[in-house]
């Protein structure tokens, strides 16, 4: 008897995602992209105007951004395979490769991803944020960040997927993600102040990575730091003997136009190794990122390997 | 007094090792193992997994320790302000928690084995030598064959399990063995984290091509257990063969030749019913089915199925009984061979259950095998060709308790119904009878009984044959 050939892997993927191109209409799918311009909305309305200006202000901003794609990312994919997992055990039965299922499932979200930081950027635009002028791996600073941006989310869309493989219901997924978010917040290694084994732990977060890729391309280290100068600014009114020194020295530096030399020098003060502006660090960043999302695809691939094992 | 606090935990730790090694000698002599095994760190855990029927366990956790040693190795060579050093680190905790779960499940096996309760893994967690001592030297702690024990923890009868598993037999039942749908199920067993448990024994059947096959059995009888079984979903120790053709062994092939229809409806709502059924067909028929035999194929499911009206709307929106029929459809656009149904009705009134089963008879009539669960069977009983009972014994697992026409199992049972005989074998706290133990055994009567009526007759006819022959020849 003739043995029949029946579709591989590359040959059932684009049925899966064909399917997954129908979801985003029939499902609405489409609703996680006005959902991306509002969230950068309100992140740039309240963190925008110092981004790429000042240290702290980039800091912030970078951070907030980071934040923005991770929260992106970690929505698109969190239930998509859960929710379905009784259906991906029948299919599997019957013949379904889970590497085409997982396969579909990261173009799709990377196809989503794209949009979304596309529509980040424009808010971005709309909303008056200065952008980086010049790249450092291309000649434009927008591309550089709309990559950067666009892997930030995708490998953190890609880490809720493994979630979403691993884990048996939506119940538990949406239990599992604001722990990881905090994660992520928590261990950025940028923002909080960590120590010991703690700083070590952040080469594992999708932020850290994602912080550092955005600092550097906003030439974080070549900002000025206006800290120190709002501060003593704060204490200009302050009298000794009579006399008001902090006052007298402010004013000396205004009398001169010295205020922006003093704060690029304090800025001089504050540079952080992690955002060396050299196209090392940023393919680093880079090309620690890919490697997370290839192994969050690997990993979702072996956890639903296990999905036949589901009780009934 | 540094010093002597060393020394102390030295000895503390020699003589504890010293009691554990000798409490695992004892224990591994009276598993029938060389007792020298305990003085091998490491290995004593193999072996004490093979005295726990957990021989996998025991192999990890050497491999475990393995990696453990070689870790701790690793680890002062590292830069303690790199980032390699955090990873070693996640690694060696994560090696001790898994070491942790498959001690754990090691001493979980050796409860089972010896028939203690499940406390005593506490206490050969927290105080391995000293559990070990009273294990190994107390006469009262005698291990036990797991498979002798029943969930409760009851002796079973060692008979219980045949020695010589049967084998399958041409022409059972009327089928020859290359035609139809062969079972043969040993048994099939789940391992909970004490024991072994069994979930089916002894099924022997053959179903001829074109019959539409009730499946009866209460709540718990191993219906949806038995028919993973026969789809190869969930193996058994068992030969399933179609039109010849094992289904163990030849899964990846036979899987599209079969197929199952679950209870609830695997579907995905937001998607058309024709995108659907094109999915299915794309991913299920062979890559050399071109698209027009392909939209033929699923124009006439549609049809067969009353799908063509309602084709281009969504899956949520259509009722109950559409969306069942859409289920099926998945299923029959390859055009299987053997066709299980696991209550195809169930939400559906008795006009639609009606129209069902008529559709599933049409298919049967094609030459196909249909086996069906529901439980509500009266009410369209008339269309099947065969009934299978199944039926939970006193040691809770499913047997064979009767298959033949729908009418002998009205004769067998003396009960005009379905639901009747369904109450027959069902258990009294289910408000059944709770006679399945009686009518598992004189089925199997009653069948040796029909062989060797059958065998006499064909006895008879040879005899007969012969004479005839030596007539004309005279």
């Amino acid at each position: 008897m003739k043995r029949e050939h029946y579709r591989g892997t590359l040959t059932q993927t684009p049925v899966y995602l064909g399917k997954l191109l129908r979801m985003f209409f029939y499902q609405s799918d489409w609703k996680v992209l006005p959902m991306a311009a509002i969230i950068a909305g309100l992140v740039t309305f309240v963190t925008g105007k110092n981004m790429f200006f000042t240290q702290e202000g980039t800091l912030t901003g970078c951070f907030a951004l980071v934040c923005v794609c991770i929260w992106n990312g970690f929505f698109n994919s969190i239930q998509v395979v859960c929710r379905e997992r009784a259906i991906v055990k029948r299919e599997h039965r019957a013949g379904m490769k889970i590497r085409a299922y997982i396969g579909a499932h990261m173009i799709y979200q990377c196809i989503l991803c794209l949009l979304q930081t596309a529509i980040t950027l424009g808010v971005c635009h709309v909303a008056e944020v200065r952008l980086p002028a010049s790249g450092l791996i291309t000649p434009w600073g927008i591309v550089d960040l709309f990559i950067s941006l666009f892997l930030i989310t995708y490998a953190s869309d890609i880490m809720s997927l493994a979630v979403s493989c691993i884990v048996n219901n939506t119940t538990t997924a949406m239990t599992v993600m604001p722990f990881l978010l905090i994660i992520q917040l928590v261990f950025s290694g940028g923002f909080f102040e960590l120590g010991g084994a703690a700083k070590k732990l952040t080469v594992l977060t999708v932020s850290r990575w994602g912080l550092q890729s955005l600092g550097t391309i906003g030439n974080y280290n070549s900002l000025p730091m206006v800290t120190l100068w709002n501060t003593i600014f704060k204490f200009k009114d302050m009298e000794i003997e009579g006399q008001k020194p902090v006052y007298m020295v402010i004013r000396y530096i205004e009398q001169n136009g010295l205020v922006d030399a003093v704060i690029q020098e304090s800025g001089a003060y504050n540079q952080n190794p992690m955002f060396e502006y050299t196209v090392g660090n940023l393919l680093t960043c880079w090309l620690m990122l890919v490697l997370f999302i290839i192994v969050f695809g690997v990993l979702s691939c072996i956890a639903l390997r296990f999905v036949d094992r589901d009780s009934r | 007094m540094e010093l002597s606090i060393n020394i102390s935990e030295e000895i503390f730790q020699l003589c504890n090792n010293l009691l554990l090694c000798a409490g695992l000698w004892a224990l591994f002599v009276k598993c029938g193992k060389a007792g020298w095994w305990a003085l091998i760190p490491g290995f004593r855990y193999l072996k004490l997994g093979e005295c726990a029927g957990r021989e996998r366990e025991g192999g990890v956790l050497i491999l475990l320790d393995i990696a453990l040693v070689a870790l701790r190795i690793v680890r002062p060579m590292l830069d303690p302000e790199g980032n390699y050093i955090i990873l070693v680190e996640l690694a060696i905790v994560a090696a001790l928690l898994m070491e942790i779960g498959f001690v754990i499940r090691v001493y979980g096996g050796l409860c089972r084995v010896f028939g203690r309760k499940s406390g005593w893994v506490a206490a050969w967690f927290f105080f391995e030598s000293i559990t070990a001592l009273i294990w190994g030297f107390s006469p009262k702690f005698q291990p036990i064959h797991p498979e002798f024990w029943d969930e409760d923890g009851n002796e079973v009868d060692a008979g219980y399990v045949p020695a010589n598993l049967p084998q399958m037999q041409e022409g059972a039942d009327g089928v020859p063995l290359n035609q139809g749908l062969h079972i043969n199920i040993r048994q099939r067993t789940v391992r909970d984290f004490m024991k072994k448990r069994y979930l089916l024994k002894n099924i022997q059947l053959a179903i001829p091509e074109g019959s539409l096959v009730l499946l009866l059995g209460g709540s718990g009888a191993g219906k949806t257990t038995f028919i993973n079984a026969v789809t190869g979903y969930e193996k058994a120790d068992a030969e399933i063969l179609l039109k010849g053709k094992n289904v163990y062994d030849n899964y990846e092939d036979l899987m599209h030749r079969i197929g199952m229809v679950p209870q609830q409806d695997l579907l995905r709502m937001n998607d058309t019913v024709i995108h659907t059924l094109e999915d299915a067909a794309l991913l299920r028929l062979p890559l050399g089915v071109k698209r027009s035999e392909r939209n033929q194929r699923i124009e006439e499911v549609m049809d067969v199925l009353g799908l063509t009206a309602g084709k281009l709307g969504l899956v949520s929106k259509k009722s109950g009984g559409q969306k069942k029929r859409i289920s099926i459809g998945t299923e029959l656009i390859t055009d299987p061979d053997l066709f299980i149904l696991d209550e195809p009705d169930s939400g559906l009134d008795g006009v639609l259950a009606r129209e069902l089963f008529t559709k599933l008879r049409q298919i049967a009539d094609q030459g196909k095998i249909v086996i069906a669960i529901t439980h509500t069977p009266d009410r369209v009983v008339d269309l099947f060709d065969k009934v299978i009972v199944l039926a939970r014994d006193s040691g809770r697992c499913g047997r064979l308790a009767f298959y033949g026409s729908p009418d002998e199992a009205r004769a067998f049972f003396d009960r005009q119904t379905m639901e009747e005989i369904v109450m027959r074998v069902n258990r009294e706290q289910e408000g059944g009878e709770g006679k399945a133990d009686e009518y598992i055994a004189a089925f199997a009567e009653y069948r040796a009984a029909k062989k060797a009526e059958s065998e006499s007759a064909e006895k008879d006819t040879a005899t007969t044959n012969q004479r005839t022959e030596a007539a004309d020849e005279t």
